[in-house]
């Protein structure tokens, strides 16, 4: 399954939404990640059913502005501050379909997201690149 | 011996392998030549590679038929994405239908589950065997008994012992130092391992090759001994002829969207076929195979899990330490709860930590001091598993009533833990509940919550059921020799037999009974012929 260019950019503005990244966190924003690459990735491997919900979760926050915010806008086209209120409320949804399909959108952004090396780095955590890892302490058998 | 990687010498017990022992459905060239052997194991997790190796030990010839591919220790990196789309079924998108969605995972791999879990190994509580016998008739069959020098044979083998202090890990530490504080008795995991790093990696594959998944101990050992592994090659069916099972069909698979067109394997079994696919693929593919026991795909049961977040105002250190390090079987018997550690990558910590945009920046960056504790639920609840419209599987089940007031109290003594162990924040991640609370006092919310499932973010990993075993074909699908009832030679060895779950992990007490199973096979020590 393909997203079409809208969907990719609704996609992109959701997850950038959810990992803005920021100066004073030391974080970078997911936009300086290939969020398209990945995703279209992900979606022809994923099985069909979890493709429809990645979908449907990007077409309920593309159009969320409008029961949330009351503004007649897709999310590509408001700034940050209103996303995150978007996704916030969203996310704290009472319908328990919505939450679940917010939730599978920043799960497939974590995947991405928290795999960035500087992203990794950042918390103190080795880079994905990293294999075999340094023996930190000396063995010694518990009592 | 052939080298199976060229790599640099040899490291891994996976990294060299009989010439000829592997056939390689994903890279084999051309077609896929038909084999016989004395017996067909399908699926090379707990169930199957033990099966595997003991048929193997007895001089019998073996092959396992997987449907994944066989990722190497070396090919084992840090990210969860990768992990999935080569290694998990689904990719990690597979869920448990009911009232709410449960994320059931599972591994498709050479390892099937080993690959990807913590290796924790607790043998099958006496208790349960004993509600095995009074219920379920298994009486002389499946006894405390006859497991045991199973259990002792694979501890052996698998090196299974406590965490050694320099992989337990702080996470670990707080838990222990905070159960016995709060009066629970709390003990470190006796996992499979030999020279653990503590990298917490478990999740993607040890990449140190100290964790015993059965990638790197019984297939390995299995193939020393002579028998053939037919990895990301899916068996569609058993085939059956007169009543008896002769074989497999199988399709070679890949991980890779695009791969070529799916070639056909046929295996002959002289003497059985052994179905270890676990608990929610053997049911599917008896039924692909003609059988229709009344029972089959019913009683399906889990140990639901869910965890709880906490931020410390010291180093916790997630990175570091055995993947799942402590555990409080305390209130196993009591509320039907068991309390463990978890180390989560940082991927599927991001999803844990609540709040989009500054907010979740924020709480991410305090990733350092994070810590993890976890519970899983002996649920009472049963659902199904039957063949889904796409060739996939599905499940259904919703936790009963009494599951969802043990889970809502065992989370509030998670909080209450976590604050007395010095969290500043605890993030319960239930819906209705605040997403961070900031004091002992505001536990009583999640006392107050709503005991809806849809609150609640479980997982699934340990599976139960939908192949029952017992004496009356009516109420069973296989019978205390594990062999189907309705065809001969055809046994299942996986925890999809099991009559109830156990309350405890289930890998060591799957190991046990399909090594119990394998041993009694290969002896004759099954019925000759059965009902149907
Ligand atoms: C993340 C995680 C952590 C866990 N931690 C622990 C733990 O610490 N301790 C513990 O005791 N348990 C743990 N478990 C559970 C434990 O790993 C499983 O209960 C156990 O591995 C199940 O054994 P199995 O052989 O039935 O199935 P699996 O180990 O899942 O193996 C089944 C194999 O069969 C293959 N297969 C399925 N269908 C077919 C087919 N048609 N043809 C060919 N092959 C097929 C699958 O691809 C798979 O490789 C964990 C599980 C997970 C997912
Ligand atoms: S904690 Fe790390 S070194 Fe230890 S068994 Fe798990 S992956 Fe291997």
């Amino acid at each position: 399954m393909k997203l079409t260019r809208f969907e990719m950019a609704w996609a992109v503005a959701a997850l950038v939404g959810v990992f803005p990244g920021s100066v004073d966190t030391g974080f970078a924003s997911i936009a300086s990640m290939d969020v398209p690459g990945f995703l279209g990735e992900a979606l022809r491997r994923i099985p069909l059913r979890a493709a429809l919900g990645l979908r449907a979760a990007i077409w309920i926050v593309a159009f969320a502005p409008l029961p949330t915010l009351g503004r007649f806008r897709t999310i590509a086209r408001l700034g940050q501050a209103d996303r995150e209120r978007v996704l916030a409320r969203l996310a704290a949804s009472n319908s328990y379909a919505v939450r679940s399909l917010v939730m599978m959108l920043k799960t497939f952004g974590a995947l991405l997201y928290a795999a960035d090396d500087g992203v990794r780095a950042r918390i103190e955590i080795p880079a994905v690149t990293a294999n075999i890892v340094p023996l930190r302490v000396r063995r010694v058998q518990a009592a | 011996m052939a080298r199976h990687l060229d790599n640099p010498p040899p490291r891994f017990t996976d990294d060299v392998v009989p010439e000829g022992a592997v056939v390689d459905g994903e890279t084999h060239e051309g077609e896929v030549e038909d084999g016989s052997f004395d017996y067909v194991v399908v699926g090379s997790g707990a169930a199957g590679a033990v099966a595997a190796h003991a048929l193997a030990e007895s001089g019998a010839s073996v092959a396992i038929v997987e449907e994944g591919p066989w990722v190497k220790t070396r090919e084992f990196g840090e990210s969860v994405y990768g992990a999935f789309k080569r290694m998990f079924r689904d990719a990690g998108t597979q869920v448990i239908e009911g009232r709410s969605f449960v994320p059931l995972i599972q591994g498709r791999c050479v390892g099937g589950s080993t690959v990807m879990n913590s290796a924790i190994a607790h043998r099958t509580p006496e208790d349960v065997l004993d509600d095995w016998t009074a219920r379920f008739g298994l009486g002389g069959a499946i006894t405390a008994k006859a497991l045991e020098p199973h259990f002792d044979a694979l501890e052996r083998q698998l090196h299974a012992h406590a965490v050694f202090d320099d992989a337990l890990g702080q996470n670990s530490r707080m838990f222990l130092d905070e159960a016995r504080a709060h009066g629970l008795p709390a003990e470190r995991m006796h996992r499979y391992e030999e020279g653990c790093r503590g990298s917490a990696r478990c999740f993607t594959g040890c990449p140190n090759g100290a964790k015993q998944g059965m990638n790197v101990a019984h297939v390995p050992w299995a193939l020393a001994l002579g028998a053939r592994l037919y990895c990301s090659c899916k068996v569609e069916r058993v085939v059956v002829e007169r009543g008896r099972a002769v074989g497999v069909v199988a399709w070679t698979t890949s991980t890779e969207p695009d791969a070529r067109r799916p070639r056909r394997v046929r295996l002959h079994a002289r003497r059985g076929v052994i179905v270890a696919a676990s608990t929610i693929q053997s049911p599917n593919l008896l039924r692909r195979s003609g059988l229709r026991a009344r029972s089959l795909g019913e009683h399906f049961q889990c140990h639901p899990g869910v965890g709880l977040a906490g931020m410390f105002d010291r180093p916790v250190d997630m990175g570091f330490g055995a993947t799942q390090g402590a555990e409080s079987l305390a209130l196993r018997r009591s509320d039907k709860i068991k309390l463990e550690t978890l180390a989560m990558p940082p991927e599927l910590a991001a999803v844990r930590i609540p709040g989009v945009g500054r907010e979740l920046m924020q709480r991410f960056g305090l990733f350092p001091r994070l810590g993890v504790w976890v519970m899983t639920v002996r649920a009472e609840a049963e659902g199904t598993v039957r063949p889904a419209w796409s060739g996939r599987d599905k499940v259904r089940w919703t936790p009963a009533p009494i599951d969802m007031d043990r889970a809502r109290r065992g989370m509030a003594l998670l909080a209450r833990m976590m604050f007395e162990a010095g969290a500043r924040e605890v993030w319960p991640g239930l819906h209705g509940v605040p997403t961070a609370i900031h004091s002992i006092d505001q536990v009583r919310l999640i006392d107050e919550v709503a005991p809806d499932p849809r609150a609640f973010g479980f997982i699934a990993t340990h599976l139960f059921g939908a192949c029952r075993m017992g004496p009356d074909p009516r109420a069973s699908v296989v019978g205390p020799d594990f062999q189907a009832h309705e065809v001969a030679g055809l046994y299942v060895v996986d925890s999809s037999v099991f009559p109830t779950n156990l309350g405890v992990n289930p890998q060591h007490s799957i190991m046990a009974m399909s090594r119990l199973a394998a041993t009694r096979i290969a002896a004759g020590e099954v019925r000759s012929r059965v009902a149907a």
